[in-house]
């Protein structure tokens, strides 16, 4: 099985030198492959949400590496990273990370903003998926006005968007009853079923334990146990 | 370019988004370029207005200075002037100030003399130079009620009143040059002040070649100690002065509340909210490079700035040239009794506009601009947690 990415006794400082110096990921090391749905696993503070940034260029380690596709990315610039983030991966996160006062239509369209494509491309991608997720009739509502349910699922479709390799969940169901979390399992696995690589950080069972669930990697500490 | 354009397009609903703070900064913006172009404009069109007002002024005046003041001259005076070489004519003047009681303004009076015809062309009715007549400005005819044919009477110097008949008024267009202005005859003048036959109040020296003006004034200097020549050139460079000390006065009167603008302008435009930081964040992590939150904030800024300062210049345009400056009109214009109510002509610098333009929106830009810039160039995980 090919390895998207893998990660090599990565570690992350937070406040290095300061009295209040935290080290929220210590020397993990992990694979992902294509089309795996993988699950890290562990306590509130156990590290999970950090290796997650780590694993999707959104914060470098302070040690060991990170492969993208082979190509070490914790030393690659700026610009490159970005162009990482927006090629390869989708991000679901805990708050949804929605911006309030825009419309539904306008946040899932917000990462194709900065490229070339045409608008009548962005929207007619971003209707293609309200429509896959049952929120077309949402499109013109500013976010705030939303269902949690409904407020995940305007961040899928963001996520979505790019068409991205990889998607990459934090806390999924964290603000979810278990009707709309069992909701969002479905849309997960028809993500699978679409050859998409999924990494999920949760201590939610519903998740964890559900079949389209690959492999569990187990935190606490900051390390994987 | 159309990712530019969806940027830019980004941006306008992302300011609309913040109406209310980004409207309070428009307002405050607005209101500085307000002040500041209106001084600008207003200083400038005075400078011009000076500058055409004197062009038709003699190129040579001299007084005479006693004590350092300003003297009454003798006629012999004339003669020495008249001697040296390049001077064409020399033109003697009779004019002074006459406070009236009873409409508490203070007048100019002149004789009426050669130089003057220029000026006799823009009246209504006709001066003939009789005698116990006089031409008055619009000012003098506002105030006193005045038309043709009216009685002014003016007391002389030994307190008692001449009775002067009105034969002309110097039209509306020429209340810059003529607003407190009463033209009478030499005699009445000597008359009235009670001057000597053999003494004028100064002369008005005509040169030949324009470019020798300096040199004959120097001349006039050596054969004349006691006087004081005064050059065109000299008094467009003190009106120049005069403009630029009243505009900066005005500035600094206004300095204090400018700066308690521009602070309030300033941290509402560079503190970054919470929420603009967490916007940031989003932004950064579903895939917009540091120099595509640049271009966002940039338009941003450049939307506000823009729009402040074309508000404020229009508005200090329409202040100025529409509605006669009244803000600053009584500080900048002078302090004689009869404001002369005439408006101004609308001149406008280039070169001002442009560092005004500099001075303000190149400063706002930045100030905006470098702290989302920190922002944007963190990593997008820590801008979301804050």
């Amino acid at each position: 099985m090919e390895t998207i990415i893998r990660v090599e006794k990565a570690s992350k400082c937070i406040n290095r030198g300061r009295p209040n110096e935290i080290w929220p990921v210590k020397d993990v090391s992990l694979q992902i492959h294509r089309g795996e749905v993988v699950v890290l696993k562990g306590p509130s503070g156990s590290g999970k949400t950090s290796l997650l940034s780590l694993i999707g260029c959104m914060s470098r380690p302070t040690e060991g590496r990170i492969l993208i596709h082979g190509r070490d990315v914790a030393k690659l610039p700026e610009r490159f990273l970005t162009d990482i983030r927006r090629r390869l991966f989708g991000f679901i996160f805990q708050q949804f990370n929605l911006i309030q006062g825009i419309t539904v239509r306008e946040n899932i369209m917000l990462p194709l903003y900065p490229t070339e494509r045409s608008f009548r491309d962005m929207k007619n991608k971003a209707e293609e998926l309200m429509k896959s997720l049952g929120i077309i009739e949402r499109q013109h509502f500013r976010v705030k006005g939303l269902s949690g349910g409904e407020q995940q699922r305007v961040a899928i479709a963001r996520a979505l968007i790019n068409d991205p390799e990889v998607v990459l969940a934090d806390e999924p169901t964290a603000h979810l009853d278990t009707k709309l979390s069992k909701d969002l399992i479905e849309i997960l696995r028809r993500l699978k079923g679409e050859g998409k690589t999924i990494v999920i950080a949760t201590h939610d069972p519903l998740v964890y334990e559900q079949d389209i669930v690959d492999r569990i990697i187990e935190m606490r500490d900051g390390r994987i146990r | 370019m159309i990712k530019h354009l969806k940027i830019l397009e980004f941006a306008i609903s992302s300011l609309w988004r913040r109406k209310f703070k980004n409207l309070g900064i428009i307002f405050v913006f607005s209101l500085i370029i307000f002040v500041l172009s209106s001084i600008l404009l207003l200083t400038y069109s005075f400078k011009k207005e000076a500058i055409a007002v004197l062009e038709g002024a003699p190129e040579l005046i001299v007084q005479r200075i006693s004590a350092g003041r300003h003297a009454l001259m003798p006629v012999e005076y004339m003669k020495k002037v008249e001697k040296i070489p390049g001077v064409g004519a020399v033109i003697p003047r009779l004019w002074g100030y006459y406070y009236d009681i009873s409409t508490g303004g203070n007048y100019t009076v002149m004789a009426e003399y050669r130089g003057l015809k220029d000026l006799l062309n823009i009246m209504e009715g006709t001066f003939t130079g009789e005698k116990g007549t006089c031409l008055i400005g619009k000012g003098i005819s506002d105030a006193r009620f005045a038309v043709i044919g009216s009685i002014i009477p003016i007391i002389g110097s030994d307190g008692k009143v001449r009775r002067l008949k009105t034969v002309g008024i110097f039209t509306d267009e020429s209340r810059i040059i003529t607003n407190d202005l009463i033209i009478i005859t030499p005699e009445d003048f000597r008359d009235i002040f009670n001057l000597p036959e053999n003494m004028v109040t100064d002369i008005v020296v005509q040169v030949y070649n324009p470019t020798e003006v300096d040199n004959i004034a120097r001349k006039i200097k050596q054969i004349l100690p006691d006087t004081r020549p005064i050059t065109k050139n000299e008094i467009l460079r003190t009106y120049d002065t005069l403009f630029d000390w009243r505009s900066g006065m005005v500035l600094t009167m206004f300095l204090g509340a400018i700066l308690a603008f521009i602070i309030l302008a300033w941290d509402k435009a560079t503190g970054l909210s919470a929420e603009e930081r967490h916007e940031i964040g989003i932004l950064k992590s579903i895939g917009w490079e540091t120099s595509d939150v640049m271009e966002l904030k940039f338009w941003e800024g450049l939307v506000i700035s823009s729009l402040s300062f074309l508000t404020g210049l229009i508005g200090g345009y329409i202040h100025i040239f529409f509605f006669g400056a009244s803000v600053f009109s009584p500080a900048l214009k002078g302090w004689s009794v009869i404001f002369p109510e005439f408006h101004l002509m609308p001149y406008i610098n280039p070169y001002q506009i442009v560092v005004l333009l500099f001075m303000t929106v190149i400063p706002y830009m930045a100030a905006t601009i470098v702290p989302s810039w920190k922002a944007a160039i963190t990593d997008p995980d820590v801008v979301m947690r804050g």
